[in-house]
């Protein structure tokens, strides 16, 4: 067994032979993603129960890498509370469950983030009929907030640091922290600015509406979102890795899914490299050549998916900001595919 | 058969850093040789350079000491190999090295074939463009119509002819094979421009000004218009040393943003901020999770300094190479050097 083991390993070093997880993958012919369990233009399934949003576009990637296919993909909604005993004891092969990447997490679990697909970070969604502008205003309020995660920390620390007092609400389930929200329980509902975005963008029951509602200007934390995979199979961590900077260097190279069986004819030889018309990265991945293509072709690239799933055209209206890339003053930045 | 033994070994430490609290296997040969051996370049003014009483120093080295100090609580336990870009793989491959600081560009195909993986960005790297100050030129965007040298059938020429296309501008190229004949060339006046990549500039800029000209002369404009990421490599294998080799740059990162300096972090253990007292370890809990003493990050910032003191102190506008922070600015700042929480 010890054997068994070392043979794979001299073997992945080489990039030819799959790690446990991608074997598994490959033997079950679908990628298991686990979700949160629903964040309109993150991850949420529609009414014929496909899953869309940004971070369900990572998983889609990760297919079209693996399978050639973006839909061989099966979706696990998990609570924050389930999600990393769900990935370490492999019910699931990866998560995008908008978790936070920080170095508990990182470090202690077993488990490695691979990247970063939306910068993201809390603030604070309250009624407009609270009158209040800013968070510094919220001494004494009583605040909806879901357990075991780092918004509960961040919570605490920035009431304590500014010398103001607050009443938890402790819900689990995000559908019963918003309902309590919406239903006075509570005065402020605090996650990252994301997922209050999608909450009033989809939430609000009438009569009210998204304009009843106001998210607070502070963000108070750095919440860098991205995908997890346990430890043990570097070749898998490696293609989540690379699906996610490809679909972000898809962005910067002007290769889009309605442009992108034209730009397999370009003579730029960085584009023929991404686009594996120059073979090698493939080969280096241990997935078909036109990995790039097929992810680009099925899911777009990361600009395209940002839009169609949270920017200003999609009903959460969010502005790229922090999620530009780097040559347009964001933090998007792939390392070179070559 | 030494493939194999060494194969065995890479596969036993494999199954132990899945899902458990166990050092891996270079954790462990580290701490019994009480010494990290860094492999590091063989000389790059700024990034790691041996000084004259052969004590190695610059933006390179000081992630080699800050590993240390997070492993040991000091920052001098390391044993430095110096390595050409052709000995590098093969020396953290073989275990000659525990890991690489050696200005090498993060790819695709050094992440995945290779059995190594980088850890985070030390510097953001790319081409830019030196001037000499009589241009009366500040930014890249002003220099439409320029005389550009520049060396030929290289991803250099490309990217200056892409990055003139996409801002409106021309230029003249003057296209020259050998380095020393185009710093020759742009020296003498021949070009308005010499484009290469920034490091490379600093230290043509440091070091082969012919007088009476000085560097003060000449300056390397703020853009970057490709990516030559650099950072630190381990080797598969061992989960636990890469996240200490991670986050101690992290660290570096997060103690700027926080403004704990190498000057003021006593000071700094006073302080109420929470997630200052949970940085420095005053509120125990992220050297558990990572294996080391508590107090690692104190130990990081007080001998080491934070990111923004090293950038400062080697490549940084008061040293030799006079580098812009540029794209190396915190995220706060406008750069694209951002720390994940350290919580």
């Amino acid at each position: 067994m010890a054997a068994a083991t070392a043979l794979a390993a001299l073997t992945l070093a080489h990039g030819a032979a799959a790690g446990p997880v991608l074997d598994a993958v490959k033997a079950r012919g679908a990628l298991a993603c686990g979700t949160g369990t629903g964040t309109a233009g993150y991850m949420l399934a529609d009414s014929t129960g496909k899953w869309k949003g940004l971070s369900v576009d990572v998983c889609r990637a990760v297919a079209a890498a693996i399978f050639g296919d973006a839909d061989k993909v099966k979706y696990q909604p998990l609570t924050s509370q389930q999600r990393f005993t769900a990935l370490q004891s492999s019910e699931v092969d990866m998560l995008v469950g908008n978790a936070t990447w920080t170095l508990t997490r990182d470090s202690a679990l077993g488990l490695d983030f691979v990247g970063v697909y939306y910068y993201d970070g809390q603030s604070f969604l309250v009624p407009k009929k609270l009158g209040v502008k800013s968070a510094k205003e919220l001494n004494g309020a009583t605040i909806c907030v879901a357990p075991g995660t780092t918004t509960e920390l961040n919570l605490a620390d920035y009431f304590r640091a500014n010398k103001m007092t607050f009443k938890p609400v402790v819900i689990e389930k995000v559908d019963e922290i918003r309902a309590a929200f919406f239903a006075g329980r509570c005065d402020v509902y605090t996650t990252d600015a994301s997922s209050l975005a999608a909450t009033r963008a989809a939430n609000v029951p009438p009569p009210r509406t998204f304009d009843d509602f106001l998210i607070l200007p502070e963000i108070i934390s750095k919440e860098p979102l991205g995908p997890v995979v346990r430890h043990g199979d570097n070749q898998f961590a490696d293609i989540v890795r690379w699906s996610l900077y490809a679909m972000v260097e898809a962005e910067e190279y002007g290769i889009t899914s309605a442009n992108v069986d034209e730009m397999l004819k370009s003579e730029n030889p960085t584009i023929k490299r991404i686009l594996g018309v120059t073979p090698g990265m493939g080969k280096a991945l241990g997935v078909d050549e036109k990995w790039v293509y097929n992810i680009v072709k099925q899911v777009g690239n990361y600009g395209e998916s940002f839009e169609r799933n949270v920017g200003l055209g999609s009903p959460l209206k969010i502005e790229r900001g922090l999620n530009r890339l780097w040559t347009k003053g964001g933090l998007q930045y792939a390392p070179p595919i070559r | 058969m030494t493939k194999i033994a060494l194969a065995a070994a890479i596969g036993l430490a494999t199954m132990l850093a899945s899902g458990s609290a166990l050092a891996g296997k270079d954790l462990d040969a580290i701490k019994a040789r009480g010494a990290v051996i860094c492999g590091v370049p063989t000389g790059i003014a700024g990034f790691a350079v041996a000084d004259s009483q052969g004590k190695w120093v610059g933006l390179d080295v000081d992630v080699c000491r800050a590993v240390s100090a997070a492993i040991f609580g000091e920052s001098d336990k390391v044993k430095y190999v110096p390595l050409t870009s052709q000995q590098r793989f093969t020396a953290l491959q073989s275990g000659e090295v525990d890991l690489l600081s050696n200005n090498t560009t993060i790819t695709l195909q050094r992440d995945t074939a290779l059995g190594l993986d980088f850890t985070a960005i030390t510097y953001y790297d790319g081409q830019g463009f030196m001037v000499n100050k009589k241009l009366g030129v500040k930014s890249a965007k002003e220099l439409n119509g320029a005389t550009v040298c520049v060396a030929p059938g290289t991803t250099t020429e490309l990217n200056l002819a892409d990055y003139f296309r996409a801002n409106k501008m021309s230029f003249k190229p003057v296209v020259i094979e050998k380095v020393e004949e185009i710093r020759a060339a742009f020296f003498s006046g021949r070009c308005d421009v010499y484009t290469t990549d920034v490091s490379s500039l600093a230290a043509t800029r440091a070091a082969n000004v012919p007088p009476p000209a000085t560097p003060e002369d000449f300056v390397v404009l703020p853009e970057i218009i490709s990516k030559e990421p650099l950072g630190p490599m381990v080797r598969h294998g061992d989960n636990q040393f890469a996240d200490i080799v991670r986050w101690a740059q992290y660290a570096m990162m997060e103690a700027e943003e926080y403004g704990i300096t190498s000057k003021n972090v006593d000071e700094m253990l006073k302080s109420e901020n929470p997630t200052i007292k949970r940085i420095l370890g005053v509120t125990p809990g992220m050297g558990k999770a990572l294996g080391v003493d508590e107090k690692w990050v104190y130990n990081i910032v007080k001998q080491v300094g934070n990111y923004g003191e090293s950038y400062d102190k080697h490549v940084g506008p008061n040293s030799l190479l006079k580098i812009d922070r540029g794209v190396n600015k915190l995220w706060t700042q406008g750069g694209l050097q951002y720390a994940p929480p350290i919580r």
